[in-house]
């Protein structure tokens, strides 16, 4: 079977010696290996930082050629509710694993989605099915992760890659496709990327399907009609007044791109600082937003609580707020 | 005869959109006993119990519907279901017990969830069961005994297409145009379409309001005028209506830019704000008890935003948040599919692969990669079509 000409996948390392950055985590998470027995694991960190792959090349490791069978990945963010989550994990370990290793391995990306009350119910899960199966649950922050589910985990906190990870694997990439890059694509592309590997090999792959002769320029191409949707738009439209215009705008912007009510308070919280307004009012539109932030999270509907945030920016441009 | 019943699909080959449901369900007869209960969820109007109909009918089977306020009277439970679980012998045709919309059995029914639980252990016919939303909790045993199928909401060109050929048959002649506006109103409910076909082919009027979705009586407008204007009276005002307060929420939302500016804009939505703070709370933890807080957000909170109300009259709009939202949700529901199905190769989620669907287009449009995906024909139109 051929391999899918989907770059990630295609480099995704299959082997702790592919892995690039990380090192300190590979050799205990090797070691843990060696010995074929695991604890419950939880991989803390920014995304693309190689949490995925380790995951699989441990049960990979672990499994050999039947690590299919005793693998369940499961992503909290695309699941329906924490029953569905039990549910699954439910029918994966009611049968035992066959293999000489007495336990399956189930693997839940993005467990920081889940609320509080979820995780409380996965950590009973995790109780009832420890004798046949190990977790990995990955985050982006571990602070988000309750305590009891933590200490039941051994905890890796995984870095943003650096620079020269992240050259690495890009170059090996360069290579293998027959590629030629100047040093500056190097460089746009991993300020593109912000440290997430996936991101840059995505962007290398989008840009080289225009010629296999990238350069800095193509990659900046690329990788600014990529950007999330603008809301200096909606913003601008609620400094000059019109309120019902910038909502109309956020939502069309929001529903565009599916963008999550939080991503849009962040992109709101960076702009602030371009606005042509007084720096006093700037402060204040800042801590408006991070108030509109915190009652996202209590609220439950983000875009009334957006639309609370917009009309303070409308009196901000009148020089209130 | 009306419309919904002539039209309601009679054999597997009218059931529209839901190939995988058709597949899922001719399995389970195959297969039985393996499975004993198959339950087909999904909103309304998709064609839950037209499936199950049609099921018996390409099977050969005899239907015994349930309901249940049957399960809770053990007697008569029983009596109709002796000759189905004893004496299946007897009978040359066999038999598939169908229960429908079982999730409308109530919090002090809940006993009838266990008799079905235990029906489900005893049976020697398959059940069929349907209900609108099978994640809750109270439904969980019976989950676990029961094959799950999810119906999809219809989209909108097969709603057309259907609607077109009734409208031909009947003679009805109406426009696509028409028939366009009254599948969007839909919002995938065939028997609503069907519906309203019907109710507008006996008035003959080609104008019709495209908001009337849900059925809004002219109390809202009422209490809109009675919350910005009157501004009396405060806590009871939301007594007067069967509007839940959530839709009060989105009429106020949609219309407070109408009454207030500036400082009372702020006011009045952060007013709405803290409503919804409390609902988000009420939501979470079952605290009921909030929700006087919410109502008095939601109504003292917004009306007194600014000292004095705006004279004269207003033009209330209704809200076109949710409208917008599905009709968005049609137009990306193929981006959706394919963004799944690369999301489960690449080991990552739904979400993240919808966020960086741009970058992942022209790797996305290599004829291996969309093979390897197994996507559709559709969906292959899809990504092709994106620049």
């Amino acid at each position: 079977m051929s391999v899918v000409n989907i770059w990630t996948e295609k480099y995704r390392p299959v082997a702790f010696d592919e892995m690039v950055g990380q090192q300190e985590i590979i050799r205990r998470v090797r070691s843990l290996v060696q010995a074929l027995n695991i604890p419950h694991l939880l991989f803390a960190g920014p995304p693309g930082t190689g949490k995925s792959t380790l995951a699989l090349i441990i049960v990979k490791e672990l499994f050999g050629d039947k690590w299919k069978e005793n693998y369940l990945e499961l992503n909290a963010s695309d699941e329906r509710g924490i029953d569905v989550v039990r549910q699954k994990v439910k029918d994966f370990a009611r049968t035992k694993a066959i293999e000489s290793i007495p336990f399956k391995v189930i693997f839940l990306d993005e467990a920081d989605a889940l609320t509080k009350e979820a995780q409380q119910a996965l950590r009973r899960t995790m109780e009832n099915y420890t004798s046949t199966c190990r977790f990995i649950l990955s985050c982006n922050y571990s602070s988000r992760i309750i305590d009891p589910i933590q200490s039941r985990c051994v905890v890796f906190r995984f870095k943003l890659l650096e620079k020269k990870d992240i050259k690495k694997r890009i170059e090996f990439i360069v290579q293998n496709e027959k590629l030629t890059a100047q040093d500056e694509a190097f460089d746009a592309l991993y300020d593109a990327s912000e440290g997430d590997c996936r991101r840059a090999i995505n962007l290398l792959q989008a840009t080289a399907a225009i010629s296999p002769d990238i350069t800095k320029d193509m990659i900046t191409m690329v990788s600014s009609a990529a950007k999330p949707a603008d809301v200096r738009v909606v913003l601008d439209y609620a400094i000059a007044g019109d309120f019902v215009g910038a909502r109309e705008k956020l939502l069309d912007t929001m529903l565009k791109d599916s963008v999550s009510g939080t991503d849009i308070i962040k992109a709101i919280q960076k702009e602030i600082w371009n606005l042509q307004i007084e720096p006093d009012i700037k402060v204040r539109l800042t801590e408006k937003t991070g108030e509109a932030e915190f009652r996202m999270i209590e609220g439950s509907d983000e875009f009334v609580q957006l639309q609370a945030l917009l009309a303070s920016f409308v009196l901000a441009g009148r020089g209130g707020a | 005869m009306s419309l919904t019943e002539k039209y309601r699909a009679k054999r597997y080959v009218d059931i529209l959109h839901q190939e995988q449901a058709v597949k899922d369900i001719q399995k389970f007869l195959k297969e039985f006993p393996k499975k004993k209960a198959l339950m087909l969820y999904g909103p309304a109007g998709t064609g839950k119990t037209s499936l199950a109909l049609a099921a018996a009918k390409e099977n050969d089977l005899e239907v015994l519907e349930l309901n249940s306020s049957d399960l809770r009277n053990r007697l008569k439970l029983e009596e109709t279901l002796r000759p189905a679980t004893q004496q299946s012998s007897l009978f040359k045709k066999g038999k598939l017990l169908l229960m429908d919309e079982v999730d409308g059995v109530t919090g002090t029914d809940i006993g009838g969830i266990q008799e079905l639980v235990k029906l489900i252990h005893s049976t020697a016919f398959p059940i069929v069961m349907t209900c609108n939303d099978v994640w809750q909790s109270k439904l969980s045993p019976v989950r676990a005994k029961s094959k799950l199928v999810e119906m999809k909401a219809l989209d909108i060109g097969t709603t057309i297409s259907l609607l077109l050929k009734i409208s031909e048959q009947e003679g009805l002649n109406k426009s696509p145009q028409f028939l366009k506006q009254i599948s969007i109103k839909s919002q995938g409910d065939i028997r609503a379409a069907i519906n309203d076909l019907e109710s507008y082919s006996r008035i003959g009027n080609e104008e019709m309001d495209m908001n009337d979705r849900r059925n809004v009586s002219q109390g809202i407008f009422n209490i809109l005028r009675r919350l910005f204007k009157e501004r009396q009276p405060f806590l009871e005002l939301f007594d007067t209506t069967d509007e839940s307060l959530d839709e009060i929420l989105l009429w106020i939302e949609e219309n407070i830019p109408k009454e207030y500016k500036n400082e009372a804009l702020v006011k009045a939505y952060y007013a709405l704000s803290s409503a919804d703070l409390f609902r988000g709370r009420i939501y979470k933890n079952q605290s009921w008890r909030f929700l006087v807080y919410q109502n008095a957000f939601q109504s003292a909170g917004v009306s007194f935003a600014k000292d004095i109300p705006l004279d004269g009259f207003t033009r209330y709009e209704r809200p076109k948040r949710i409208l917008k939202i599905w009709l968005n949700n049609q137009k990306i529901a193929k981006k959706k599919t394919i963004a799944k199905k690369y999301a489960r190769m690449v080991h990552c989620s739904t979400k993240r692969a919808m966020r960086d669907f741009t970058v992942l287009t022209p790797i996305l449009k290599q004829e291996s990669v969309q093979q390897k995906l197994k996507l559709s024909e559709e969906e292959i139109a899809y990504i092709d079509s994106l620049r």
